[in-house]
């Protein structure tokens, strides 16, 4: 057990009452000392896997470990080395940050106050008004310090920078990537391929319930597309663009031209596009669905 | 140790609206008790309501009681259905509130995802929650207890703990059955509907038992039938008091096994 996976999933299922097949099969190594970003858009079964791990919600297949300990069998010891932020957090709105701390303290029996009075400092919290007084952001940082400040060996995430500023979002990247190097384990969930590039060794990609890929962050970003507009100054053939690496033109409307294009041909489009008077250039992430419609065509049809 | 926390969590979070009901109940005993002074040993007042249909007396628990004394007053304005009233109303808001109420909020699944067991967790709450109802009906019976000497209620102290004790059983029972519901099914809805229906009918059936005898086999069904009526004039039904702490447990027990075999509902 000392060696054990952080999480082990072994084909993780769940179908919900309703008929709705949230996940399938779903077999997941996480190992211990990673940053591991679970990417999905809305809806892919995200929250359902983290709840399943946290015993909030059964499989009605498969089973989990974290850390050796069946998730269900072993419920309290698995959730006991368990950091936790829900994906749409609700504090009881009277009690303030503090009391809210403390009493989560007491309820665990373990924390850290040293570590607290840390991460309090570090993200600076607003322990001192009711939580019904504070944003959505100071809510968040409540919920990740209540998280981190036992010193979980498995931090489980769901969308844990929802709502919390660029400047939070850095320190939140920080303490992850800190936690990781003491070879404790950050699973995290994201809808944003963005962030998850930016925090996460490894990536595993939820769509429709099923994992389709498990990748690590590198190779990811070489696959991963970017949405390019140019707007030239006159209207220029577009077929200059395409060629053997990846670029697709998605549409031409007058003189603007939008690209969908893997990060390595970047080079060659601002080249070619030199070629003529450039008016605007932008180049910007493309959302999930776009990477997964362009990266997984396959995988769609069959599915 | 984290089960104690929701004890004190279920207590603190309610301090404010405990004081109220204490504050209300014990003002509308000062009240009471304040009007007997003008009707004790009125005899004509007696007998107007000796004159009032049999079903009525029944409904009402007139029926064995002397309203002019302090025992039967008190008994009539207080026992016999204003303060299971009120106690009711606490104990079945407190019950659907502490489970249901929190799960409909999204609150308990992040109380639920740290290292407590869930029966653990049901059985916090129902302790807290029957406090919060042993509370209430202290303060009922504290009030009777200072007012009985100034305006000359001359209650029998030991019935007036044991009414107290009843009053506070009936109350536990119906929290426990809301927390029940809560564990079984998601939603709040239910959670009181359901003893509040099943107190409304214990209600009914023990009133006019009597005078509809078809409903005399469903006595034992009723709540109020074993908690007893008019407890100051006529004694306190210790064994039926017995009964419903009975149900309660076992009402509070399904409740944490239920919880145990469900998904969580999120919002």
């Amino acid at each position: 057990m000392a060696d054990a996976p952080a999480i082990h999933m072994h084909a993780l299922s769940k179908t919900y009452a309703s008929g709705v097949r949230a996940l399938v099969d779903v077999d997941l190594h996480v190992e211990r000392g990673e940053v591991f970003g679970y990417l999905g858009p809305n809806g892919a079964g995200k929250s359902t896997t983290i709840r399943l791990l946290l015993d909030l919600i059964r499989p009605t297949a498969g089973r989990a470990e974290i850390l050796g300990r069946d998730t269900r069998a072993q419920t309290v010891e698995a959730r006991r080395r368990v950091g936790y932020v829900p994906g749409d957090l609700r504090l009881p709105d009277r009690l303030t940050g503090e009391e809210q701390l403390s009493s989560l303290a007491r309820l665990r029996g373990a924390f850290d106050p040293g570590l607290r009075a840390d991460l309090v400092e570090r993200f600076q919290c607003v322990l001192d008004r009711p939580i019904r007084e504070l944003s959505r952001g100071n809510r968040q940082k409540l919920g990740i310090v209540q998280a981190f400040m036992h010193r979980p060996d498995v931090l489980i995430l769901d969308e844990p920078t929802g709502g919390l500023d660029p400047l939070n979002q850095e320190e939140f990247r920080k303490l992850a990537r800190e936690t990781a190097a003491e070879g404790r384990t950050v699973f995290l969930s994201s809808h944003s391929l963005e962030e998850v590039q930016r925090i996460a060794d490894r990536v595993g990609i939820i769509r429709s319930g099923r994992l389709i890929d498990v990748d690590s962050v590198a190779s990811l970003r070489e696959r991963s597309l970017r949405r390019v507009v140019i707007r030239f100054a006159t209207p220029v053939d577009p077929s200059a663009f395409t060629g053997p690496d990846g670029v697709r033109v998605q549409s031409v409307e007058d003189a603007t031209v939008h690209l969908a294009a893997p990060e390595a041909a970047m080079d060659g489009i601002v080249k070619a596009a030199a070629r003529h008077p450039v008016a605007d250039f932008v180049s910007e992430p493309a959302d999930l669905e776009e990477i997964f419609l362009e990266l997984y065509r396959e995988d769609d049809g069959r599915g | 140790m984290g089960a104690a926390e929701l004890v004190r969590r279920g207590l603190v979070d309610r301090t404010r609206t405990l004081l109220a009901w204490n504050v209300g109940i014990a003002a509308y005993v000062a009240l009471l008790a304040a009007t007997f002074t003008s009707i004790e040993g009125s005899e004509s007042f007696d007998e107007l309501v000796q004159d009032y249909p049999a079903a009525l007396k029944d409904l009402f628990g007139l029926s064995d009681v002397v309203l002019t004394t302090g025992a039967g007053y008190m008994d009539t304005e207080l026992f016999n259905i204003m303060l299971p009233l009120l106690v009711l109303v606490l104990a079945i808001g407190a019950g659907s509130r502490t489970l249901a109420g929190e799960e409909e909020a999204g609150r308990l699944e992040l109380l639920l995802a740290y290292p407590i067991r869930r029966r653990s967790a049901v059985l916090a709450k129902g302790l807290a929650v029957a406090l919060e109802v042993a509370l209430v009906s202290l303060a009922a019976f504290v009030a009777l207890a200072v007012f009985d000497p100034i305006v000359g209620l001359e209650l029998d102290f030991e019935r007036l703990a044991g009414a107290t004790f009843a009053l506070a059983v009936l109350g536990v029972l119906h929290a426990w059955l809301a927390i029940a519901v809560g564990a079984a099914r998601p939603g709040r809805g239910l959670a009181i509907a359901v003893p509040a229906g099943l107190a409304a009918a214990a209600y009914l059936v023990n009133g006019l038992q009597d005078l509809a005898s078809w409903l005399k086999p469903f006595r034992f069904l009723s709540s109020f039938w074993w908690a007893g009526q008019s407890p100051l004039s006529t004694g306190v039904q210790y064994d039926g008091c017995l009964v419903l702490a009975a149900a309660a447990v076992v009402a509070l027990a399904a409740g944490a096994l239920l919880l145990e075999r469900r998904d969580l509902q999120v919002p």
